[in-house]
């Protein structure tokens, strides 16, 4: 059983790289709009964060040094805190989202209002990260996201074109822009930096030893997949309801209505608990990511297995971020909207962010032997080019679509 | 061991003998000579005069201008994915921007003392 939970934070890390808020609304308006034409990009995106999570977890477990601390000793402090300010700039607004997201679900369920919710969610997430052990939310948050497998029961009970998935091309009435739009946001957010950030910081809040190699690896083996399927759950059963209707989708309850379909209020139930445990797992992850990347630039001590005492500046950064993500939502700004500027900020960071993580993999100085081997390094640079190409394009495509409108 | 300053130990993490962060190596202090290495410099203050310019002195006023804490180079023990420190971090002086916040903010939270086991 212990073996079995220790596979928690790869599962948390990607359900909130995969299903948080964003992506829950973007994947299945994807679903919607394009059928299951973009399987493929989520493919390539698993491989993708696969890659580098192993490399960055197997580089903290035998340098017992978190990723995000090797970028500036590779990058130097000035183009690190160019890293740095795009890295936390994501990582709030997707924060706020997820807050929002939190709020949103709650609404689903009680019919009140999300903003009411706002001020809650915050003080409750705020109190978990002062007071519950890291390991605890871990688990309670990655394995409760997982009701969302019931998604992927729906998908076959409802039956969306599965002929859709071999192609790489829009559906009729659909154009080429807005088809490479939508592949980048989705690819963008399967390799989101905070996912690598919280992962290996969480290893070394876990005490990762270089005998700890092979966990690290079976966490990012199983823990990403399993985050990707999860994403196809909302993209396939939107696909199946909404596509052949010619609907679109923008809203989460829009986005939660087909498990409703399939298996009426038990599977809406299962849904929106599996919605509510990935957005606010997601909201743990940006907001100690958040504290992560700011005391990791400037070699804080952090970290909840430290007394808050002896790392207040990290505690304030979290804290402060918090604060900010309220204060964004209670503009009245829609939190799923959000995350979809975070597209900007990626084009920047994730270059500066994946490029370090391969030299670091490569250093024997670090790693001694367990330096990168030749299928590691042979896709690793291949993603590096996808991450460019992508980085490149996003902007260009973004203007040219009015952002996939 | 030969080291590189600008390689092995510029922006290199400082850890205590425990482990625990302490700080980034932010600059070096030579002797006069300039021909062996006498201390470590750590904190923003340091960090933003290497910077220089505006954004040097933004990341400076950040610190509260408190001057950069200073680790002597005989109390290194061990260079390798970080600088390890032959002492706890407690026998150093806080980090001025720590201490205030613990004074402050943080410290005054109930619970800011429980450890997580």
């Amino acid at each position: 059983m212990k073996r079995l939970l220790a596979v928690t934070l790869g599962i948390l890390t990607a359900i909130g790289g995969f299903v948080d808020i964003g992506d829950i609304v973007s994947t299945s308006e994807a679903g919607a709009r394009f059928g299951l034409s973009h399987t493929w990009v989520l493919l390539v995106g698993i491989v993708g964060i696969c890659v580098y999570a192993e490399m960055a977890g197997r580089v903290t477990a035998v340098s017992k040094r978190p990723v995000y601390d090797l970028i500036r000793e590779r990058l130097g402090p000035r183009v690190a805190l160019v890293n740095l300010l795009g890295a936390y700039a994501i990582t709030l607004l997707t924060l706020a989202a997820e807050i929002g997201g939190v709020a949103l679900a709650l609404q689903l369920l009680s019919g009140a209002p999300y903003l009411l919710w706002v001020p809650a969610v915050a003080l409750v997430l705020w109190l978990a990260l002062w007071r519950v052990k890291f390991s605890t939310l871990e688990r309670i948050f990655g394995l409760a996201g997982l009701s969302l497998v019931v998604l992927l029961i729906a998908t076959f009970k409802l039956g969306p074109d599965f002929t859709q998935m071999t192609k790489i091309a829009p559906p009729p009435g659909e154009n080429w822009p807005t088809y490479f739009f939508v592949a980048i946001a989705l690819f963008a957010s399967a390799m989101t930096p905070y996912e690598v950030f919280f992962f290996t910081s969480g290893g070394v809040e876990e005490r990762w030893t270089p005998r700890d190699l092979t966990l690290s690896r079976v966490n990012v083996f199983l823990g990403f997949p399993l985050g990707g399927l999860l994403a196809f759950g909302f993209l396939a059963t939107s696909a199946a309801v909404y596509e052949p209707l010619g609907m679109r989708v923008d809203t989460l309850g829009q986005a939660v209505l087909p498990a409703g379909l399939a298996f009426g209020q038990v599977g809406l139930g299962l849904v929106i608990l599996g919605v509510f445990a990935a957005t606010f797992g997601a909201a743990m992850e940006t907001s100690l990511s958040a504290g992560y990347t700011v005391a990791q630039y400037f070699g804080w001590s952090w970290g909840k297995y430290l007394r808050p005492r002896q790392a207040a500046r990290f505690h304030t950064v979290v804290l402060v971020s918090i604060l900010l993500a309220v204060a964004a939502l209670l503009t009245t700004i829609d939190p799923v909207q959000l995350t979809e500027y975070m597209l900007i900020f990626s084009a920047i960071v994730l270059p500066l962010t994946y490029l370090p993580i391969l030299v670091i993999a490569n250093d024997r100085g670090y790693l001694g032997d367990k330096v990168n081997g030749r299928l590691a390094n042979t896709l690793g640079v291949i993603y590096l080019f996808v991450i460019l190409a992508a980085a490149v394009a996003a902007v260009p495509i973004m203007i040219l679509t009015g952002m996939g409108g | 061991m030969r080291l590189l300053i600008g390689f092995d130990l510029l922006d290199r993490q400082i850890v205590d003998r425990d482990g625990v962060p302490v700080g980034k190596v932010d600059d070096v202090e030579l002797s006069e000579d300039a021909r062996t290495l006498t201390a470590l410099l750590t904190g923003q203050s340091a960090l933003g005069g290497r910077f220089g310019g505006v954004l040097g002195r933004w990341i400076t006023a950040a610190a509260g201008g408190a001057e950069p804490r200073r680790i002597p180079y005989d109390l290194v023990a061990k260079v390798d994915s970080a600088v390890h420190l032959a002492i706890k971090r407690e026998l150093l002086a806080p980090p001025a921007l720590e201490k205030w916040l613990d004074d402050h903010l943080i410290g005054r939270i109930p619970g800011a003392d429980n450890a997580e086991s």
